[in-house]
């Protein structure tokens, strides 16, 4: 099994409106669809999981909606609003962006300065 | 439900989703990571807890879901204010006590601040009140002295085209008689300029204000409490006719209730055209034309200073008519500024009076909470030991004084809306008669600040005091062992403040009532105990009685007629005549000139017109010579009678009989007035009577020279009536006996001014002075008993708190036979040093801020009275420590032992 990952402050929301962005998905498929794409490599404190959906639904960016589960039983289904869309795209652009400065910088060997 | 329906719509926007939802979501979660758990493997009991442990529980979720959207705060304030709740149900005593302490001040202060509102920030209903001015005339060596003046039409229209002004209001006033039915009354008009309603832009509560198109058409405006008496409030009366000196106006508006126009000239009845003034009417020489007091609205931005400048070529022009009187100028005068000059110290003083009330209030709470903090220490040290932080301490006994503020504070407010009007039921003169007191928007954000503001004032101290404990010292064996109270006691401070500030407060009070009593007590120079004056009108708008009343012998004969009539009441003693010669009213002082003095002198004395009976009826004492008689009062040239002032000052006292004197200004040019052939002559002095009061109750007698009124006759006059008994009871009577001379004639309704109907002891009781004495005297009365009761039960709660706190030391200390007194003096100790100190503290204040509140009040600050207010209140700080202290040596020795 490979190293589990600690996600940096802030991160958790981004993943969570992407995992929304591919469909419909209730908290706990949520939280099954991010551990999957990644390989089960992180590791998702509940507590945290739970209150990033709150704020993103207190803030518009998803909306909830009750729902029949795959097991038929009562589920609330998240899925991505415009403001939600807008969002993610815009993080998206800023992750990669500030990922591939750090990386940059890190990459560097001492005599490239 | 519309307001149930908003409030919930606005909750949902806070915290969209309920309880149930958020858990039922977690449950669905739980149950589908649990059937995970089982589909790897696990026994569903084993699922089940795993589920729990990794998840949590759904209880739990919630308080995550309203961390997560901001809601914490609220639900801990929330928290915090229900226990605040909860611990002043369980102490109901410290509850009243405290909560009380607050409302006592916080109803005072609000009731003073709307007071101040409504009197002095916000006291007239008219459309930018703030730009309306009165022109006035300043004596350059009195500049206090200010007097209003009139303008012709002409002058007023030349005003209104000046650059800075943007109109002028002229208006004047006259009395009128209402002819509708068998009732004639005597009301009195005002006549406004055809652009009333713009230029005062008060909304009429039915109809329309006078307008531009009303000139010269006969309509009329009702005031609103004339409306209610003598319409009944009946809204069906726009269209109506009044029918006023014979004449029938149309009624087209009622003005509402907080529309007093105005003060200057007294408050109308009802309101006319300008251009109905009889004496445009009637078409009269220029110069009997009707003069009118104006009002001048600047344009908006417009400074006074620029307006005074701008006008000063019109005002020149004016200058000129008035040629003779130098060293004068005219100004400008916001409307308000009367008031501001009459009231704005009384009020000031009433304020700061309320303030040390309510600061003497948030002392006696802060005492009381630190007094019952030692009684909460082992909570608060139980709280920091399972983790509260300091910061949490403090913000819940914050929130607990704040409960007892808020609580506080509304009942204050309810309290404030009668408190504030005592000052005007006292002293109903001095108030602007259209400034109405009540609970408005602003009055509420400011009682609302200063509830926040007390709780956070008094609350601070001792929430940072208590929360600053060490739960390891505080907690184990609670408190048990025989500890003396620590030395450090921070509401020793306050105990002392508190007294200080309560000495300054009864002093103050002292003063007042002294003041008060010495007024009362001073001797006024006539008795006006049993006398009535009688006001009453000649018919000047009826012309064919005004024919018959027009010479001055018919007009005095008439009077005579009336007075004998009156005279033959059973039980009326003395009936005499006076015009304008009410004591102990203040009015304007004449030039006179004395034989054998200089040309260049220029003395003054006030004229006193009166049959020859005022003496007798206001038991005014002969001093020499004799009075004139019935002869001489018919014929009212060639004798004069002085008061004693005069004599002294103007005479050498003993040879003052035989003297001459004129009064060159004595006929004034009046179409009403008839004057006998040889008012301006010389007069010989008959007779010297005594000094009575003629320039207000508390101001030395000026000079004055009575002449028989028939010298100068106007269209009204006065009768002086003494009755044995309450004067007022033989109005009907009288009123009965009038109208056997003649059946129209009326005695008039007006309670205040010359011509009115009221006894001399009502006069004495509107006097300026008098009013303010009596309104100071009361009201710090009540704010120092206040003062007194709260320092009282803040010392005695302090004292009691202590007793039962160290029941277990007393006992011991009595158990190994320290004697009784050394017990007591332990358990008062500390409060009596305090407040000994806080009295030497007053002491000190008091008689620095002595001369300053001396000068204030217009009052000798006296010495006597702090040092009585200095010994009743050491007095009751003794009794307030004493009485808990007695518990202490009340204590059984054996009891408190085995307590331990």
């Amino acid at each position: 099994m490979t190293k589990p990952v600690e996600l940096p402050q802030g991160t958790l929301e981004m993943l969570i409106l992407k995992a929304v962005s591919l469909g419909p998905l209730h908290g706990y498929g949520i939280l099954l669809r991010i551990q999957q794409i990644s390989g089960e490599r992180l590791e998702i404190l509940q507590g945290s999981f739970y209150s990033a959906i709150y704020r993103l639904e207190r803030r518009g960016s998803i909306k909830g909606e009750w729902g029949e589960s795959e097991n038929n039983r009562r589920a609330r289904f998240y899925s991505l609003t415009v403001a939600g869309t807008r969002q993610l795209k815009a993080e998206t652009a800023k992750w990669i962006d500030m990922a591939a400065v750090v990386a940059g910088i890190l990459d560097k060997k001492a005599d490239e300065i | 439900m519309s307001l149930l329906a908003a409030i919930r719509k606005l909750w949902h926007s806070i915290a969209p989703r309920t309880h149930s939802d958020v858990e039922e979501e977690f449950r669905s979660t739980l149950d589908a990571y649990k059937e995970d758990l089982i589909r790897r493997g696990l026994p569903e009991e084993e699922a089940r807890r795993k589920a729990r442990i990794d998840l949590g529980q759904p209880a739990a979720q919630n308080e995550i879901y309203r961390d997560a959207i901001g809601l914490r705060l609220f639900d801990e304030l929330g928290g915090d204010i229900r226990y605040g709740l909860r611990a002043l149900r369980r102490n109901p005593g410290f509850a009243a006590v405290a909560v009380l302490s607050l409302a006592l001040g916080i109803g005072a202060t609000t009731a003073m601040f709307s007071l101040i509102y409504a009197v002095l920030l916000h006291p007239f209903p008219y459309a930018d009140a703030d730009r309306i001015m009165n022109p006035i005339v300043v004596d350059a060596q009195y500049p206090e002295l200010f007097q209003w003046f009139s303008l012709s039409k002409a002058q007023c229209d030349d005003l209104s085209l000046a650059a800075p002004v943007d109109s002028v209001l002229g208006f004047s006033n006259g009395h009128l008689e209402i002819t509708n039915d068998g009732l004639p009354e005597d009301i009195s008009g005002v006549y406004l300029s055809e652009n009333a309603e713009t230029f005062l832009g008060v909304r009429p509560l039915f109809g329309r204000m006078i307008e531009p198109f009303d000139a010269g058409h006969p309509v009329v405006v009702l005031n609103y409490r004339f409306w209610q008496r003598y319409f009944g409030g009946d809204p069906q009366v726009i269209g109506r006719t009044l029918e006023m000196d014979h004449a029938p106006y149309t009624i087209v508006g009622v003005m509402p209730r907080s529309f007093a126009f105005n003060d200057i000239v007294g408050v109308g009845d009802v309101y006319l055209p300008a251009s109905l003034v009889p004496a445009v009417a009637s078409g009269l020489a220029p110069s009997y034309a009707p003069s009118y007091l104006p009002w001048i609205k600047l344009r908006p931005h417009v400074t006074v200073a620029a307006a005074n400048a701008a006008l000063e070529p019109i005002v020149r022009e004016i200058k000129k008519q008035h040629s003779g009187v130098s060293g004068w100028h005219l100004g400008l005068q916001p409307i308000i500024v009367p008031y501001q000059q009459d009231l704005g110290r009384t009020l000031a003083l009433l304020l700061a009076g309320v303030v040390l009330l309510l600061i003497i209030g948030c002392a006696n709470c802060s005492i009381l909470l630190l007094a019952r903090g030692r009684a909460r220490q082992y909570e608060l040290a139980i709280r920091t030991a399972i983790g509260a932080s300091r910061w949490r301490i403090v913000r819940q006994l914050l929130v607990e004084a704040l409960v007892i503020s808020c609580t506080g504070a509304v009942l204050g407010v309810a309290a404030s809306y009668w408190l504030a009007w005592l000052p005007l039921l006292l002293s109903p003169d001095s108030f602007p008669a259209e400034s109405v007191i009540r609970i408005n928007a602003t009055v509420l954000v400011f009682s609302v600040a200063l509830a926040l503001l007390c709780g956070i004032l008094f609350g601070l101290a001792p929430a940072l005091r208590l929360s600053r404990n060490d739960p390891a010292r505080a907690l184990p064996g609670r408190q048990v062992g025989v500890v003396a109270a620590p030395a450090k006691h921070r509401w020793s401070v306050l105990i002392a403040a508190q007294v200080a500030l309560t000495l300054l407060l009864m002093a103050t009070a002292g003063t007042a009532i002294r003041g008060f009593l010495r007024l009362t007590q001073m001797p006024l120079g006539y008795d006006p105990a049993n006398v009535m004056q009688l006001g009453i009108q000649l018919h000047t708008h009826d012309p064919g009685e005004w024919d018959r009343l027009q010479s001055r012998e018919a007009r005095a004969a008439y009077i005579e007629q009336i007075r004998e009539k009156i005279a033959s009441v059973p039980r009326v003693s003395t009936v005499a005549v006076g015009v304008d010669a009410t004591p102990p009213g203040a009015d304007v002082q004449s030039s006179f000139i004395v034989d054998g003095s200089s040309d260049g002198e220029q003395p003054k004395a006030r004229v006193m017109l009166v049959g020859q009976r005022y003496f007798a009826a206001l038991r005014i004492p002969l001093l020499q010579g004799r009075v004139w008689n019935t002869d001489e009062n018919t014929r009212g040239d060639f004798i004069a009678v002085v008061n004693r002032a005069f004599a002294t000052r103007y005479l050498s006292s003993s040879h003052a009989l035989g003297r001459q004197l004129r009064i060159p200004a004595l006929p004034f040019q009046n179409r009403f007035t008839a004057s006998s052939a040889q008012s301006t002559a010389w007069r010989q002095i008959i007779g010297v009577v005594g000094d009575a009061r003629n320039d207000g109750v508390d101001r030395p007698v000026v000079p004055a020279i009575y002449l028989p009124y028939t010298t100068l006759m106007r269209q009204y006059v006065q009768f002086f009536v003494r009755t044995q008994g309450d004067p007022l009871t033989y109005l009907h009577s009288i009123r009965a006996a009038v109208a056997s001379v003649a059946s129209d004639q009326q005695i008039s309704n007006g309670v205040s001014g010359f011509d009115g109907t009221f006894t001399l002891s009502e006069a004495i009781e509107r006097d300026a002075q008098y009013s303010r004495q009596r309104l100071f005297s009361i009201l710090f009365g009540i704010f120092s008993a206040m003062a007194l009761g709260l320092a009282l039960v803040g010392i005695f709660s302090v004292v009691a708190y202590s007793v039962a706190q160290r029941t277990t030391e007393f006992g011991v200390r009595l158990a190994l036979g320290a004697p009784r007194v050394h017990v007591l003096w332990v358990a008062a100790r500390i409060a009596l040093v305090s407040a000994a100190a806080g009295m030497v503290l007053g002491l000190a204040v008091d008689s620095f801020l002595g001369a300053v509140l001396a000068h204030w009040m217009q009052n000798a600050f006296a010495a006597g009275s702090l040092f009585a207010a200095a010994a009743l209140l050491a007095l009751s700080a003794l009794l307030a420590c004493l009485l808990p202290a007695r518990h202490a040596v009340a204590v059984p020795p054996a009891e408190a032992l085995r307590y331990e």
